[in-house]
């Protein structure tokens, strides 16, 4: 049994006539929303989406992507296929060749889908590469486009991070 | 010389009072309820079913989906069952870790249930105000995890990684203002008259039907049933911290109103508790890349989410996917006691009362 | 010829000014009622169209013209048309006696006087409360002939809500009519001249007018007809595009009504507001309500104290909108029935009481 006590909440009392005739506590009320509203005229809590944005934390998790050697400028990923193993939607896909140096393995197409894909960052904890995570969260989080299809993000896009959707008709958001 | 005639009319599943895809079919003698009938389904998705089919590590996200407003609660209660069913022990540290994101989980989740049931009842700037705060705890949870929804936040064995830089000192803020916030709703609903007659004696439940439609978490502790697994079934390091649990005298709307305002300020308690007594430590315990429990092995454990009684049960079948995994999600049975909450009272009061019991659908329906 | 224009002609131009002027009022009303609870919920509101979203509201009417406007199958066509035109017109008319100016401001256009009021009808407070009264037609109506569950609830509600505040709407009045002695609403701010506001002699009148005003054009919290987290919309559910602005229309402009009577009946109508300090300086009220400049300046600053007056009381409309939770139909009934009549009544008893005192200490 831990420490945890059972308490009953007192439950406030009627209000006195009073109070209740010279409206006490809808006043009181009252006059909370009128001190926000003397600051909210000046700082409202809301951002405005598009032109403003707030900053990510540097945990951000948002649509995976693969990264380089950071030295070489090889590819990291050694198709230990530990991600597509944990991944819970079942979104990434890989096509794997022999290395060129006649080590190993390289995928020669790595897929992942990103209209599957929940962002729960466990490929880039399961990665297997060397030195660091070949699968790995990036800050994007932005994902309108024109196609399904677009949202088969192949190695290029994975790699290269996304381009900007073509452009289409009528004006971006927010001028 | 008249007859009246009942009607009968669809609440739901698109409705705005309706926290997501409930329907209600309600039968209406002028404004007064006859019967109220929940019709669930409109978001079953088979989570189950599904998790049959994933390893156990890769369960955890899909949990995250339950109960979407307190994603981490579920986290929780599904791996403490396979931690069970392996029989790991989990680090100091870790353990502490978790009663802090768990508890900053219950003040965000009641703090989205203090905005609904306000504008359900009509009170539609307290919605902003709590949204404004939980917006923080959902900042908190980003710089801890990556996610604002759904975190994923806990691996078998432990948590994944240690608070970041100046996190605790963020959090402390937050704590530390909250409050007077709480104060400020406290002032626009709690005295209130019209927020008094809209929840006092409306949805009035004793503790033996209660008990016996198997409500738990603040619903039931309004009945005064002091039933909280944080109490009887302590998990993690709960039995070395002292805080209160709130209980109701009425076992009305109102009740169930103060007991969830109390937790939030209880929640705060044991925060402040749990990170001055910070172990340190290893914060993931030694458990196998493959996890094969034994053949036959179940596990069933149970967590207090702010919902109630959320709980896991598991069987193994001796591969590295679960036989059976099971969730006892707090949401399916409160619903479970609408009807009865709800016979005699006026459309109105069913509006209130479905804020009262404070369901997710995505944990109704699972 | 001239007796047509001046009877017939003038007034109804004078009329479709009023009614535009109306309009543009209520469409402004909506940009700040969205820009005020807003403000109260630390956010913006609209801030995308035109600078600082002020064309915002020509962007809703707009958006309102050219939606598609659905009309239920079920539906009693003629009636579902009618009903918003009902609601709407009934509101407008209401306007008609409300005055913006003292007769003393009448203008002189084209060698026509035009008075700052459409009319002065000797009982213009009946008047008002008689025509406001139809616009619950309007929306018992509309909720019945769109066949449809939702709008019958709200239709019924409402119904049984706009009558039963019409008791202490008209109760509250009682007080003014016995201490001014006339229904004009013209004469009752003249009177208001003459002696002081009458809020300061029916403080609790105002009270009792101004939460039966809330409580008769369906505003939070007594907004039940449409309350959105139990009926969806209430009785305009199955109302779209310019029908469903129609009924808009009408709720504002019935607010812009309540808060104009309040203002003449208790505030001192078109009458500048001096703090109490006429007596101190005799030349301050004379010199605030522009009686230095002629008809045309007394207009404009008679309009502009209505224009002040009425904007604080729409103001505490939606002050009220954003603090407070919503009744429940029987409690709005309770306190209409148990509470509001009967303290009216007490009030006019009250009220007598005090003119008899003040009479028997003047002879």
């Amino acid at each position: 049994m831990s420490e945890a006590r059972a308490v009953v909440i007192p439950r406030p009392a009627p209000l006195p006539w009073w109070k209740r005739f010279f409206l006490v506590e809808m006043l009181q009320g009252m006059s909370v929303t009128m001190k926000h509203y003397l600051r909210g005229w000046r700082e409202p809590f809301t951002v405005q989406y598009p032109e403003e944005r707030l900053p990510l934390d540097p945990r951000f998790r948002g649509y995976p992507r693969l990264r380089m050697h950071p030295e070489t400028g090889d590819e990291l990923c050694n198709v230990c296929r530990q991600c597509e193993k944990i991944c819970p939607t079942l979104c990434i896909a890989i096509e794997e060749e022999p290395h060129p140096s006649g080590k190993g393995r390289r995928p020669r197409q790595f897929t992942v889908d990103y209209e599957r894909c929940c962002q729960c960052g466990l490929c880039a904890e399961a990665c297997g590469s060397d030195p660091i995570s070949a699968i790995y969260m990036s800050h994007d989080y932005e994902l309108a486009d024109y196609g399904r299809d677009r949202f088969r993000a192949q190695k290029d896009r994975l790699y290269l991070g996304f381009p900007a959707p073509p452009a289409g008709k009528g004006k971006a958001p927010g001028k | 010389m008249y007859q009246t005639s009942e009607l009968e009319i669809n609440m739901g599943p698109q409705h705005p009072a309706t926290h997501g895809v409930l329907r209600l079919v309600l039968r209406l003698d002028g404004e007064t309820i006859v019967e109220v009938k929940p019709v669930i389904g409109y978001l079953h998705r088979g989570v189950e079913k599904l998790s049959e089919n994933r390893g156990y590590r890769s369960v955890t996200p899909l949990t995250d989906r339950l109960d979407y407003c307190a994603a981490f609660a579920e986290n929780h209660s599904y791996v403490g069952a396979v931690e069970k069913l392996l029989g790991v022990e989990v680090p100091p540290r870790a353990q502490a870790m978790r009663v802090v994101l768990a508890e900053l989980q219950r003040i965000a989740s009641h703090l989205i249930w203090l905005a609904t049931h306000g504008l359900d009842i009509g009170a539609m700037t307290i919605f902003l105000y709590a949204f404004r705060e939980r917006e923080k705890c959902l900042d908190l949870f980003e710089g801890y995890c990556g996610a604002r929804l759904t975190y994923n936040a806990l691996r078998i064995g432990g948590v994944p990684q240690e608070f970041p830089d100046g996190w605790t000192e963020a959090l402390r803020r937050f704590l530390d203002e909250l409050p007077t916030r709480i104060a400020q709703y406290e002032t626009l609903l709690t005295g209130n008259r019209i927020w008094r007659l809209r929840t006092e004696g409306v949805g009035v439940i004793d503790a033996r039907t209660a008990l016996g439609l198997g409500l738990t978490g603040p619903t039931l502790r309004g009945s005064g049933v002091d039933y909280d697994v944080r109490k009887y079934a302590p998990y993690e390091n709960y039995r070395d911290y002292a805080f209160d649990i709130p209980v109701g005298s009425k076992g009305d709307t109102y009740d169930r109103y103060l007991i969830r305002m109390e937790e939030m300020r209880q929640s705060r308690r044991i925060i402040l508790q749990a990170l001055e007594a910070l172990p340190d430590g290893p914060i993931l315990a030694k458990v196998a890349g493959r996890i094969r429990p034994p053949k036959g092995a179940e596990a069933y454990f149970m967590t207090e989410s702010p919902r109630g009684e959320m709980s896991v049960y598991l069987v193994s079948d001796g591969t590295d996917k679960p036989y059976r995994v099971r969730f006892r999600s707090p949401c399916f049975n409160n619903l479970q006691g609408l009807p009865t909450l709800s016979k005699g009272h006026m459309v109105a009061d069913v509006v209130a009362l479905i804020g009262s019991i404070d369901i997710v659908l995505g944990c109704v329906d699972r | 010829m001239y007796p047509v224009l001046q009877y017939f002609v003038v007034p109804f131009i004078h009329g479709v000014v009023l009614t535009l002027v109306l309009l543009l009022c209520v469409a402004y009303l909506t940009f700040m009622e969205r820009k005020v609870i807003a403000f109260m919920q630390v956010r913006i509101g609209p801030n995308r169209v035109g600078p600082r979203g002020l064309l915002q509201p020509i962007a809703d009417v707009v958006k309102l013209l050219i939606k598609e406007d659905l009309t239920p199958d079920a539906a009693n066509r003629v009636i579902f048309y009618i009903a918003p035109v009902i609601a709407t017109l009934s509101t407008i008319a209401a306007f008609a006696v409300i005055p913006y100016g003292g007769p003393e401001a009448t203008v002189s256009i084209f060698g026509f006087p035009i008075r700052p009021y459409l009319a002065d009808v000797n009982v213009g407070i009946l008047y008002v409360i008689s025509i406001s009264s139809i616009g619950v037609f309007g929306i018992v109506l509309g909720g019945w002939a769109s066949n449809s569950k939702y709008p019958l609830l709200g239709g019924l509600r409402s119904a049984a809500q706009m009558i039963s505040y019409e008791v202490p709407f008209g109760l509250a009045i009682i007080g003014v009519l016995m201490v001014t002695g006339t229904a004009s609403l013209v004469e009752i701010v003249q009177w208001q001249q003459q002696h002081t506001w009458l809020f300061w002699l029916q403080p609790f009148a105002v009270v009792l007018f101004f939460i039966a005003g809330v409580a008769e054009n369906n505003r939070a919290p007594f907004d039940l007809p449409e309350a959105e987290s139990e009926l969806v919309a209430g009785f305009h559910t199955e109302y779209s595009g310019f029908k469903f602005a129609f009924f808009f229309l009408a709720e504002y402009i019935a607010m812009i009504v309540v808060s104009a009577l309040v203002v003449t009946l208790f505030f001192g109508g078109w009458l500048p507001v001096t703090f109490g300090l006429g007596h101190l300086f005799p030349k301050l009220p004379a010199l605030l309500s522009g009686a230095w400049g002629g008809p045309w300046v007394m207009l404009l600053f008679g309009m502009g104290w209505v224009f002040i007056k009425v904007f604080f009381m729409l103001y505490l409309y939606l002050w009220i909108r954003a603090t407070f939770p919503r009744y429940r139909y029987d409690q709005l009934m309770n306190i209409g029935w148990k509470f509001m009549i009967p303290a009216s009544l007490a009030w006019i008893v009250l009220t007598g009481a005090g003119i008899l005192a003040v009479q028997a200490i003047r002879s």
